[in-house]
Parts: C-alpha cells; structure tokens; sequence
C-alpha cells in the first residue's frame, strides 16, 4: 500500500493545499495621501492585507497641531486626526473586503470608531468589517510605552470594545495579546509565553467580571481573542514556542474559563518577526535572518500564523523604502507559492524531539504564571515593577551575553571584517527620509476640517462622550458620534483624559542589574572618580527621552550603566518635552545630558534641545550626548549641530559608551585606561 | 592663625545676584558649589555664607523649611507636586524649593534619582526650584550636604520641601534640618505599627494619610491612626492630621493653606544655630569619632555656638577642626 502520512486532505478526502496566511506589511508614514498611495501600491503587488503603522501623536492622543505632536509628524506612521483623513488614507480601498491591522492601542476605541464611522458613510455594513485593533495596553505600560491613561480606565475602554464589537462588529478583534513587543524589550520564549497568557486571563477576567455579556457572547469573546507574536533567530525554539502557545491557550481556556467549543479556544495569532536580532553592521544579512525566522512561525501546521509581516532587512537603519517592503513580501509569496510547505499535514507531530522542547517551554511558562497568579494577577505584577524588572534583566542578560561572546552575532561580534554594502550606495543612501514639509499638509488639513465642521456638533459629542465616561456607559457609540462631528484625535483623548487623568508608571530603571564586571567597568569607574577628585562630586548625567516614542529600554539600559560607573543619574521617564528635559539638566546642574531618540527625529529634537539650552545660556556649559536610531549619513550634522557624542544600536557595549561620555566631560584617561585603548 | 576670610569672588556673587532672580542655572549652580567637597569649594561657600549672613536686606534668611518623609509608595512624590501646584496658583509671590534625596550604591557612589519622573511641575515657572539630591554616604540620606543646600536655599526661597525616604535614622536626621516634619502613611499599609516600634511617632509636627481614594479606607486608617498615636503617647502636643488624595485632590487645599501659613512663621531665636551646632557636631563624629565630639564639647561647652553676627560656621568649623588636628599630631 502506498503511504499516506503525508499528504494533506480536504472534508471529501481529496488531497489539497492549505491557504497561506494573511501576508501584510507594516506601513505608514508622511500623511494619509503618501500612505495611501504607498498602500495601493502593496496591495498591486500581492499583499493581502493591511498593516497600519500610526505615527505617536495619534498613538499618544494629541492632534497634529499639539507640541508635542509637531517633531513626531509622520515619523513613524500615518498622522490621523480626523474622519476626514481617514477617507484620504482608504481611499480607492475596498475596507469591506480587505482585512486591516491597526497598531493602535490607547486610542484604539478611537480609530476604530473612525473606521466605523467610515464604513457608515460608504454605506457599509460594520458587520462586515474585519481586521484587528492591537489595543493591548499592557505590554504599553511594560515595554512600548504609548499608555494615555491608568492601567483600570484603559482596561475598560478595552472591555468596552469587545461587548461593542461582539453585537455590532462581530468580524473585528477588539485586541491582540502582543508577546511581541516583550522578546523586543528582551524576554525569553519562557516569559514571553507567561506574561502574554497572564495578559489574556487579566483581559477575560475584567470582561468576565464586567458581567455585561452571557455566557455564550463571553465564549465568543474568547474566540476573538487573538494574539501577536515574535520570532526570533533560534527558530527551532521559536517553532516549539509557538506550539507550547497553543496548548498552553487551550489549557487555560478550558480549565479557567470553561470554554467548550473547541473552536474559540483556538489560539490563533499575527506575527512580525523579530527586530531585536536585527544588526547595523552589514545590514544585507538581515535578510537571511528574517528569512529564516519566518520558518519558526510557518513550518508547523498546527501553530502556523494566520498574518505575517516581516521587517525590512534595512529596519536598524531607517522605515522601510517601498522596494525594501516588496523584496520582504517576495519571500512570503515565494515561501507560501513556489515551496510545497502548504501541502502537507503537521511535520512535526510525534517528534520526540519537538515534544520534549514544547513540554520543557510548558513547564518553565507554567511556573512563571503561578508566580503571577500568586502576586494578584497580570495588573498587579505590572504596578509592582515586577515584570518590567524582569523583562530587563533578561534584557541585560542577553547583551552581557552578546559582550561576552557567548552568543554569536555574525557582524557584529564574529566576522566583523566585511565588503561594504552595494545596497546602501543608492542616490538614498539605502534609508528613506520622511519630508519634514509634509507635516504641514496634514495640519492644513486639520485646520481646514475645523473650520468646515459644526463647532456645536462637535461641542455636543464631547459633552455625550463624558458623560459616557463619568456614568460607566460603553464608550464606543460615543466615539463613533464623535468620529461622525469630525471631532479630532486630540480633543477625544483630552475629553477622557479629563475624567481618567494620566498614567505616570514604575520605570525599569528601579532595581535593575546589569552584569558588567571585569577590566573595562574598573577602567571606567577610576576614571570617573579621578573627575570626582577634581570636582568635588560625581558627575550628573540628566537622561531623557523627548518627544512622544515611548520605547524606554535604551535610555533606561544607559541609565543603570551610568550608574554602574559611578554617576548620579536623573532619570525623568518618558514622553518629556524638550524644554522639561532642558529644565531638569539647569537645575540639577547636569554635568551631560543624554538624550534617547529612537523615533527618527534626532536631527529636530537635537536643534530643539540646543536652542533651548541657550535660551538658558548654557549651551556650552552642558555637553549633550544622543543615542538612538542614526544613520551614519546623519552623524557628521548631528556633530555640527554641536551633539558631542552619537550612540547607535551599534554600541551595545556600554561601558564602551560611558567611557565615550567620560572623555565627554572631560574625564582624565587614566594609565590603565590609556593601555586598553591602545591595544 | 588663619588668615582673613578670603572675601565673596565676582564669579560667585554674579551667581548669587542671578540666583536671587530665580534664575534656575544659577541656583542649580550654587546647590552644586554648597554641595561639593573640594577645598577650592569649601573657600568659596565660606565666602558665600559669610556674604548672605551679613545682607540680610538683600538675601533675608526667610524659609520655612519642611521635611517630607515616609515609605517607599506612600505617593509623597505626587502629593507634593500637587500641593506646589495649588500653592503656586494661590500665592502669586510664593517661592518653593524641593530638594528630593535618594541612595548612592555604596559600592559604586553611583545613583539614580528618579523622583522627578513623579513629581510633575510647570515648565519655565521661576517660582518653583526642584532638585535631586544622592545621599553619598552620609547615613541615612539627610546629611550635611542636605543641611548646607538648605542654607543656601533658605536665602532665595519662601518654602524649601526636603523630601526623603525611608524610615529610621533619615527621619530623626530631617528633623534636625526641618523646622517641621510631615510623615505621609497609606491607608491601612501598617506603616504605623512600623513607625511605632523604631518609636518614629514621636517624631513629626503632621500626619498626612494619603491615597485616601475611597472614604470607608480612609475613615478606617484614620481611627487606626488615632488610636496609634494615643498608644505612643504623643498627647502632650497633638500633631495636625491630613486626609489627601494625589488622585481626587482631597485635602490637598488644607495642606497647601497649612503650608503658606507656615512659611509666615519666623524661627524663634538660637532655633537656627542650633540646627547648625547640630550638623556640625554630625560631621565631626563622623571624621573624628567620639575624640572630635569631645572636642568640639571642650571648645564650646554645652554644644551652644556663638551667634552667627560673631562667627561664620566655617570659621567655627576651622577652629574645631584646626584643634583637633593639632591633638593628633
């Protein structure tokens, strides 16, 4: 008899091929024209789906014209404000028929509401509309850092949204339990999979215990509960990870919630494969890695994503050209179309070796999950600092790790000789630059719709969307009355921030560790104590982060280094305007300042924070230090700018980089140290 | 014998001139000259002392100085951000110093200050100064270079706030520096019972029990607390209770009214020697053990300093110091 084992069968028992998943691309930048454009253009070329990258004053809740808003104008992502520019960004775009991701969390009642509304006025059905809200705001408070308001109202604008959508938008997922974000901010397959499991149980939870829905529509709640994951390198791990994913949700949905229809204990997820791994130094390798990242996340049938979206082999440099986005979806096409890897049933189903790995991953995530239960739950493990320290002691560990040598990095720690890269000698450069005029379209356009729309309108939609607020009502027919009055991002955020206030959070930066011993921590501190000697104190470094990116870890990492080498750190947290940051460094009489800019804005936020310093009159009293997401293109204006030191993701060594500080301020080089540098 | 006081240097006074117009990098930029320990800076904030001790029409030694203290996630951060808001908005003359204090690594002498990521005040308001403090070895975090920075501070503010954690010796310490001390509890946190046995009740002017966000958890701790202090037998004088929330704003009105009326109280006579005998005598036994104190006792029985019209403290710690040295050998 002819073997059978390995071809895939449909109902009828007739051998078939799977669907290959969602292939999408995070995009977004500029203003909703460009990004519409850009869209249409993705969507010509074969992606299925959409992926919406949001610039951080939407993300964060201010409208374009705010502040704050003006540097961060479409770095990072589309700016929206209003409905009206939601019609631009999907314009020529069939939304009842195309599947939309949105990287959206503190405002993503809003966006959502924006989507409806549009959807309303093309005469669509909501019912129809499918395609997710990222909306988790836990892993914002814990690693992202685009939280608006305390960890209860955010949890209930979530809450909200899911009874909303269960009757109104049933094809919708209200949220996704990103575990993504925590292997970027460095956690081990192990945490990853016990803080995104403690994340779902504390959503269920506060939906359940909400007690506005039966227990059928909560069983559909669980349905719709899908999660985004990472894939890093390691990924036989990474394949094993995400099947221990599966069992593990289909345990908890079971044993916690009593769900009985297998189907919405599925555990169905996205996936972005990992940036974290991704190198600066010979960049064309990245295209490997996630190549073979993509693996861990498609070889198993029984865990395999439903989306992709893969990061440009350029990402450590700058967003994404258009042409690098396409190379990224030919994989996908070439993986899911020209390879056989669709045509069979599980490869890995009865590998004692893959078994052992999940059960090992169970075991150790279980544990993990107990220890949260045991704290109170995931909310609770939040406010104690507790997963925030552990996320960046894994971190730390990981970098010693890459310091040391233990873990390869091929570019970077190993092989580091290399040609120089043709694909970086474009007439661009290999990087793609947002147009800082652009900005001005999009607040032009703002300003057109405030002067087109009923000023009473909108007074009476905010006024409804308070009340709401104050009286516990579902907020998300509020927001849509509000989407409809043209109401802008800001003003919906800055109504519910009225009633919520804001969220100030525990940083990562209390109790954490750094493994840094040996010769070039001891080097460092007697240099930084022979500058003590001369001054009569240590050195005072103000670390801060301007602007809306709330991507911590880099300026916290800095932070904890400085600190190590004998500094009294000030560190201000996240999301500070430039002249809180030039105003804590006066005040405490800063010996340097260094800022963290990771959002693309380095050369704005620059010129911002020097003009600043000399409206105090000490631009040349306190030297600035800048770490961040830099191409090397921008380093010399960086310098020219008067920025006395540039950090990119290339320094990882951070006594390397205290050491550049100390030579900064002036710190004398010591005879040891004098040697290490000459060898 | 010691030559003549070197007198105020231009650079120092051109600080000081801008300090006195709240200038913020000049007051930055005198905490760090009071603050630091090389004999080039000790020169100069004799100097400076002397110099604020004898114009007193243009730099009145005028604060109140409080002490804010309690445990870690007591919220005092967030509370005095509020209070300062209100107080700032109510008094349009009003000038406020927060001085906040935390541990240096032991190991390292490095230190993160991270009290300003709680603390949120307007930008580019003259009024109000807030500045991080790392312990550096002193014990307990309130130390001399805390009592020298209010000294200075003293001279250019209305209402200077030292803020510090922890319970135990930095609490004692801030009430030597302290005209009045407030300890913020938690409702219902046990601190208390804490306090009570490292007999810390006993120590501070009010009590503020604050994150008091639901009433029935207010109402308990209040009773709780009530009846601590009627345990601890503080009767002879009844410290003032406050009720706050950092969230709902509750009592934060009360504290800022109890507050501006404060700073309008000078004082009383020696009051300030006294807290200057206090620290000096600290640095000594720390340097010098038992042998400096006796010194210092032998030199001026009874601990009692001269005015300050007669001498500066950095004089009288020369002398002490120049004694002791003189033993040694």
């Amino acid at each position: 008899m002819k073997p059978t084992g390995h071809v895939l069968t449909d109902r009828d028992g007739k051998p078939t091929r799977d669907q290959p998943w969602i292939f999408r691309t995070y995009a977004g930048h500029t203003n909703v024209r460009a990004s519409n454009e850009l869209y249409r253009g993705n969507l010509a070329r074969g992606q299925t789906g959409l992926s919406i990258a949001f610039d951080l004053p939407t993300q964060c809740g201010y409208s374009s014209d705010h502040p704050l808003a003006e540097p961060e104008i479409g770095r990072v992502g589309v700016p929206i404000n209003t409905l009206d520019d939601f019609a631009v960004l999907f314009a020529d775009i069939p939304i009842d028929r195309i599947n939309t991701s949105m990287t959206i969390n503190a405002t993503a009642m809003w966006l959502l509401a924006l989507y409806v509304a549009l959807a309303e006025e093309r005469g669509i059905d909501a019912a129809t509309l499918e395609g997710t809200t990222q909306n988790d705001i836990v892993k914002e408070y814990l690693a992202r850092g685009t939280y608006i308001y305390p960890p209860e109202p955010s949890m209930r604008l979530i809450v909200d949204m899911y009874e909303h959508c269960l009757r109104h938008v049933p094809r919708w997922n209200p949220s996704n339990i990103c575990s993504y974000h925590l292997q970027e901010a460095g956690a081990t397959p192990e945490q990853e999979l016990a803080f995104a499991l403690a994340n779902a149980v504390g959503l269920l939870e506060a939906i359940r215990s909400r007690g506005r829905v039966t227990a059928d529509e909560f069983d559909r709640c669980v349905g719709r509960i899908s999660f985004f994951c990472n894939a890093g390198i390691r990924f036989v791990e990474e394949m094993c990870k995400l099947r221990a994913f599966t069992a593990l949700w289909d345990d908890v949905t079971r044993e916690r919630f009593g769900v009985r229809d297998a189907r919405y204990r599925r555990f169905r997820y996205g996936v972005q494969v990992n940036s974290l791994g991704l190198t600066e130094e010979q960049p064309e390798n990245n295209a490997w890695r996630i190549a073979l990242e993509t693996l861990g996340v498609t070889l198993s049938r029984n865990a395999r994503c439903r989306a992709l979206q893969l990061p440009a082999w350029n990402e450590a440099l700058s967003l994404p050209r258009p042409w690098d986005q396409q190379w990224m979806l030919r994989l996908q096409q070439i993986l899911a179309y020209e390879t056989d890897l669709l045509e069979y049933p599980d490869l890995f189903d009865g590998s004692t070796v893959v078994e052992s790995k999940v059960a090992a991953l169970r075991t150790g995530a279980e544990a993990e999950i107990r220890r949260i239960d045991e704290m109170g739950g995931v909310l609770a493990a939040i406010e104690s600092g507790y997963m925030k320290t552990a996320l960046v002691r894994s971190q730390a560990d990981r970098l010693a790790r890459i310091n040391a040598g233990d873990t390869i990095v091929v570019g970077r720690n190993r092989w580091t000789e290399g040609l120089p890269t043709p694909l970086l000698s474009g007439d661009d450069g290999g990087i793609f630059r947002v147009d800082p005029a652009s900005a001005r379209e999009t607040v032009e356009a703002l300003r057109a719709t405030r002067t087109r729309r009923s000023q009473a309108a909108v007074d009476q939609a905010l006024r409804a969307l308070r009340d709401a607020a104050v009286a516990g009502d579902n907020l998300v027919p509020a927001s849509i009355a509000c989407a409809r009055a043209r109401v802008s991002t800001g003003e919906w955020a800055d109504t519910l921030r009225g009633v919520f206030g804001e969220y100030r959070p525990v940083t990562g930066v209390e109790g954490q560790r750094l493994r840094l011993e040996g010769a070039s921590v001891e080097t460092v501190r007697a240099r930084t104590a022979a500058w003590t000697e001369r001054h009569g104190n240590p050195p005072r470094m103000v670390v801060g982060k301007p602007g809306l990116d709330g991507h911590s870890n880099g300026s916290e990492m800095i932070a904890v280094a400085a600190r190590h080498a004998g500094f009294e750190v000030i560190y201000g947290g996240i999301r500070m305007s430039v002249a809180e940051i030039v105003q804590s460094a006066v005040e405490e009489d800063a010996s340097v300042l260094g800022l963290s800019v990771l959002s693309g804005a380095h050369l704005d936020i620059a010129k911002l924070v020097l003009d600043e310093l000399g409206r105090h009159g000490v631009r040349d009293a306190i030297p600035v230090v800048l770490g961040g997401i830099v191409p090397d293109d921008d380093i010399p204006a960086l310098t020219q700018l008067g920025i006395r030191a540039v950090f990119t993701p290339k320094d990882y060594d951070l006594m390397g980089v205290m050491s550049r500080v100390l030579d900064v301020i002036g710190a004398p080089v010591g005879q040891s140290a004098a040697h290490a540098a000459s060898a | 014998m010691a030559a003549a006081p070197p007198a105020l240097d231009d650079a120092t006074r051109d600080l000081l001139e801008r300090a006195a117009r709240l200038e913020k990098h000049a007051v930055g930029r005198l905490v760090s000259l009071v603050e630091q320990e090389s004999a080039e800076s000790r020169s100069r904030r004799a100097a400076l002392f002397r110099y604020l001790a004898a114009h007193p029409d243009r730099h009145p030694d005028a604060a109140r100085i409080v002490g804010v203290t309690g445990t870690p996630g007591t919220g005092k951060s967030s509370l005095i951000g509020r209070v300062c808001l209100r107080l700032l908005e109510r008094e349009p003359d009003f000038r406020i110093a927060v001085v906040a204090i935390d541990p240096s690594s032991p190991v390292t002498g490095g230190a993160l200050l991270g009290d300003r990521v709680r603390t949120q005040f307007p930008v580019g308001e003259p009024r109000i100064f807030f500045r991080s403090q790392a312990s550096r070895g002193d014990l307990g975090g309130v130390g001399r270079r805390t009592f020298a920075v209010t000294r200075l501070l003293r001279h250019l503010f209305d209402l200077v706030l030292i803020e510090t954690v922890g319970i135990g010796q930095s609490e004692i310490d801030v009430t030597r520096l302290a005209d009045l001390t407030m300890l913020v509890l938690q409702p219902l946190a046990g601190d208390h019972v804490q306090f009570m046995k490292a007999g810390i009740m006993e120590v501070p002017d009010v009590f503020v029990v604050n994150k008091c966000d639901e009433e029935h958890l207010a109402r308990r701790s209040l009773a709780e607390l009530a009846s601590a202090l009627e345990f601890a037998q503080v009767g002879v004088r009844s410290p003032r209770i406050f009720q706050t929330s950092a969230v709902s704003g509750l009592g934060v009105e009360e504290v800022a009214t109890f507050l501006a009326d404060q700073a309008r109280v000078r004082p009383g006579p020696g009051v300030r020697r006294a807290q200057e005998a206090f620290f000096l005598r600290k640095a000594v036994a720390e340097a010098y053990g038992r042998f400096g104190t006796d010194e210092v006792e032998r030199l001026f029985p009874g601990g009692t300093l001269p005015g300050p019209e007669a001498n500066a403290l950095e004089e009288i710690e020369d002398r002490i110091l120049a004694s002791i040295r003189s033993r040694i050998r």
